[in-house]
């Protein structure tokens, strides 16, 4: 095998090595004040937060889960009509921030916050994830086992449980593993509806007091919780599901007279995910649109849209330096720092960005309050992102392709860029495109670590909802919504590939 | 005794019929081929049978009961067994948990998956998955989970189409075998007429959603009702003929006809490949033009003054390109009247 080019190795040693220090800092200084951080856990409130927490987890992925399967169910399976209408319906929530749909509630029930408010919230939020994995588990069942079922004795709903549901499971499984982590690290939709639970407390403790022991050692026990969830990821990422394109008929239930109240079911689901909040925020917008400062709001988002392409730029280099190592000279040495990167995918953003207050704070002053930490921030962020979605074009290059070239006497390099990049460059370009849009929405990190007087769309968003100025956060969050919400989702592969699939007859 | 009995079943899928007017029994104990092209209709007669869908008209009645038609039964209550064409097998349960699904708490299940296991030769296969067995392993299996909770009919949806040649021929033995030795009557649908003919006890021709001839497998291929079964069946040769004193007349001479026949008719003759002999004689009027070798036999391609065709020859002794022999056709042949 080739050897890979030292440029690509020193760039993902370096990644690696930005990944790991924060974090790694974090847990020193923690283990320095050992006592005191004892002490701070060892309070009542530790244990409030951790019930909180857990009860929050629990429960939003339960709910997520029910209401992916019911959707994800009657769009694969049934006779509904427009099935490929209700598929988009039921992705739309991925297009708009958590804390955005938690604001448009907000917005308009003032009484809307404490746990059940966050709980709809992020079940809502949440649900398309489930509805995506189970869908497209749904499509892959074959159908021939099913009727097999059938002719065995077992009624619909009977079949449903014995071979259809034990076929789906890991596919849901691993979905709502994803919405417990998503849970967990949320913070901008739990904080603004004022529900405590670790991220929220994490926040306050770093804003309220100069002792940060108390926010960091909070921090540690949150990474505990993403460590024990990611634990069970890693269980459930075997499938045996077949690797072949099941039966390409499909079995489609008759819903008859059901099929009006299946509709207005999954209508009304749509209308909570995205409906009510986008309407209420839409409503704001117009009513406050005198008062709008659009100054303010077109700077804003200059600096959003300035900041994310940056940090795309920067994500995208190094993504595609990891990519190209471990996907064309997979090693030992490559696996191990592409599993130290992938490692930070869980990592709540307020600990990352946590961490670089302490790191930039302590060890490199001159970078600290500067917008190069936020980037970095960005890259320990959304470096995993980026590496998945660069990982698949890179990896659909054909072998032979590349040694065709190199048989016609282009180097290594020049095969490399004469013949790889360009082949794969359509989704090389999708997925930095993505990495923006991401950070364009990303809240916590940038709250922590943006330079004082800058301000994003997202930053301006959160401190009028901190004043409870409603209307004058409207029309952020629709700028977000539209600018990043909407084009992520036509941009997220396995919406469209779940969309056309869907539409198959 | 008569087991099934469908009559008059029309079914169709938005856009035409699939299948018209089908009307067919099944005795105790049969196995009963359907041989159709693919499009024909096959699938979705065994699908009719099984409950897996409505017939828009007729009935179907299975061991003196009304199943579609006045009333419906679903697949669960009919206790029809199936096999689908890629075995599809659970893939989240094992050998042993695959064949014992259809025997939920019964007593005996245990003795009863050891018993199918030992009749499909595959004990000590208890604890594999679906996806550790080859293409053979699968169809047994999954012939066995049908078997299992005893149904008196079985469906076998193109069990063979998947695997190899000598694989399915293997096959196809061993499932006659099971099949008999549990004493379950048998519908196999298939678009392979070797399948058909070797296995079943009758054979039922589908073309174009109709039954078009229903007999033993030696009736069927040997007295073809039309032409298009006759070239379906097996290479046929399509000459010009005319009845005259009750024998047929040809450019290859005066032949037998197998079926009745009138005076004075012209027709189309179907005479199948292995019909030929091929005497070789050097002041023949026929030469060989082309010959393929296929180890047991040879198919010879044989220029006739007036004629191009194609004989079935002994492969070792199949006369050599080139070589000048005399034509004869042995035996009845069919013919077709009109054109």
């Amino acid at each position: 095998m080739q050897k890979p080019p030292v440029l690509l190795a020193v760039l993902g040693v370096f990644a690696a090595l930005v990944a790991i220090l924060p974090l790694g800092y974090l847990v020193l200084r923690l283990f320095e004040g050992f006592e005191a951080a004892i002490a701070e856990l060892a309070r009542a409130r530790t244990l409030e937060l951790l019930l909180n927490t857990v009860l929050l987890v629990t429960s939003v992925s339960l709910s997520a889960l029910a209401i992916g399967v019911f959707q994800a169910w009657f769009v694969v399976r049934t006779n509904l009509r427009f099935p490929g209408f209700f598929a988009i319906l039921a992705t739309v929530p991925l297009a708009i921030p958590s804390y955005v749909l938690a604001l448009g509630y907000a917005s308009v029930f003032p009484w809307f916050s404490g746990f059940w408010a966050s709980w709809l919230v992020l079940s809502v939020a949440t649900a398309p994830y489930v509805f995506l994995a189970v869908s497209a588990a749904l499509m892959r069942v074959d159908v021939a086992s099913e009727e097999v079922g059938r002719s065995l004795g077992f009624g619909r709903f009977k079949v449903f449980l014995k071979i259809t549901w034990p076929q789906v499971r890991t596919s849901a499984t691993a979905a709502v593993l994803l919405v417990s982590l998503y849970v967990l690290s949320e913070f901008g939709a739990i904080a603004l509806l004022r529900f405590d639970t670790f991220t929220r407390a994490i926040y306050n403790a770093y804003r309220s007091s100069f002792d940060r022991t108390a926010a960091a050692s909070l921090a540690v026990v949150l990474v505990f919780l993403t460590l024990i969830i990611l634990f069970f990821a890693r269980r459930y990422r075997g499938d045996y599901l077949s690797q072949r394109a099941a039966n390409p008929r499909r079995l489609r239930a008759e819903l008859g007279p059901n099929r009006v109240p299946v509709s207005v079911a999954l209508l009304v689901i749509a209308l909570f995910g995205a409906g009510i909040p986008l309407a209420a925020l839409l409503n704001w917008s117009l009513i406050g649109s005198s008062s709008t400062d659009f100054e303010k709001l077109i700077m804003a988002t200059l600096n959003s849209a300035g900041i994310a392409a940056s940090a795309a730029v920067l994500v995208s280099v190094f993504a595609l330096a990891v990519a190209i190592w471990t996907v064309r000279h997979r090693s030992k040495f490559a696996a191990t720092i592409e599993g130290l990167l992938w490692s930070n995918h869980a990592l709540p953003a307020i600990v990352v960005g946590l961490a670089l207050v302490f790191f930039g704070a302590n060890i490199t002053p001159w970078l600290y309050q500067s917008i190069w930490l936020l980037l970095v921030a960005y890259l320990i962020l959304f470096l995993p992102n980026g590496l998945a979605a660069m990982a698949t074009p890179l990896s659909q290059v054909p072998r032979s392709v590349v040694e065709v070239s190199q048989s016609m006497g282009d180097s290594y390099r020049k095969t490399l860029t004469r013949v790889v990049l360009p082949i794969a460059s359509p989704g090389l370009i999708a997925a930095s495109a993505l990495v923006m849009l991401t950070v364009l929405k990303e809240l916590p990190a940038t709250l922590l670590l943006r330079p004082s007087g800058t301000e994003t769309l997202a930053t301006r968003l959160w401190s009028a909802t901190e004043e409870l100025a409603y209307a004058q956060a409207a029309p952020y969050a629709l700028v977000l919504v539209i600018i990043a919400g909407l084009p992520a989702l036509l941009l997220n592969a396995s919406v469209r590939k779940t969309y056309s699939e869907v539409n198959q007859k | 005794m008569t087991l099934l009995s469908l009559s008059n079943i029309t079914k169709g899928f938005g856009e035409g019929e699939v299948l018209s007017g089908i009307s067919i029994d099944v005795q105790q104990d049969e196995l009963l081929a359907v041989l159709g092209s693919s499009g024909a209709g096959k699938s979705t007669l065994l699908r009719l049978i099984a409950g897996f869908e409505k017939p828009d008209s007729g009935e179907i009645v299975f061991d003196q009961r009304v199943v579609a038609g006045s009333e419906f039964v679903p697949p669960e209550r009919r206790h029809i067994g199936i096999v689908p064409q890629d075995g599809a097998l659970f893939p989240h349960l094992n050998v042993f948990d695959n064949i014992g699904f259809g025997l939920k708490g019964d007593p005996n299940r245990d003795a009863r998956v050891k018993k199918l296991l030992e009749l499909i030769e595959l004990t000590g296969y208890e604890n594999r998955k679906p996806q550790e067995l080859s293409g053979g392993q699968m169809q047994r299996v999954a012939l066995a989970r049908a078997l299992a909770p005893k149904p008196k009919l079985v469906l076998l949806d193109e069990p063979f189409s998947a695997l190899d040649a000598e694989l399915r021929e293997r096959l196809r033995l061993d499932v006659r075998r099971i099949i008999r030795a549990e004493g379950v009557s048998a519908i196999l649908v298939t678009h392979d007429q070797e399948e058909a003919l070797s296995l079943a006890d009758r054979v039922a021709v589908l073309r174009e959603g109709r039954i078009i001839q229903v007999g033993t497998p030696t009736e069927i291929y040997n007295a073809p009702a039309d032409i298009g079964i006759a070239t379906f069946l097996g290479d046929a040769v399509l000459i010009d003929g005319r009845v005259e004193d009750g024998k047929l007349v040809t450019d290859l001479g005066k032949l037998t006809p197998l079926n009745q026949v009138q005076e004075g008719q012209t027709g189309v003759v179907a005479i199948r490949s292995e019909n030929f002999y091929l005497q070789p004689n050097p002041a023949g009027d026929s030469e060989v033009i082309g010959r393929v070798f296929f180890g047991h036999d040879a198919v010879v391609e044989v220029q006739t003054p007036t004629l191009r065709i194609k004989a079935r020859s002994n492969g070792p002794f199949a006369p050599e390109v080139g070589m000048k022999v005399t034509l004869w056709v042995r035996g009845a042949v069919n013919f077709y009247p009109g054109k």
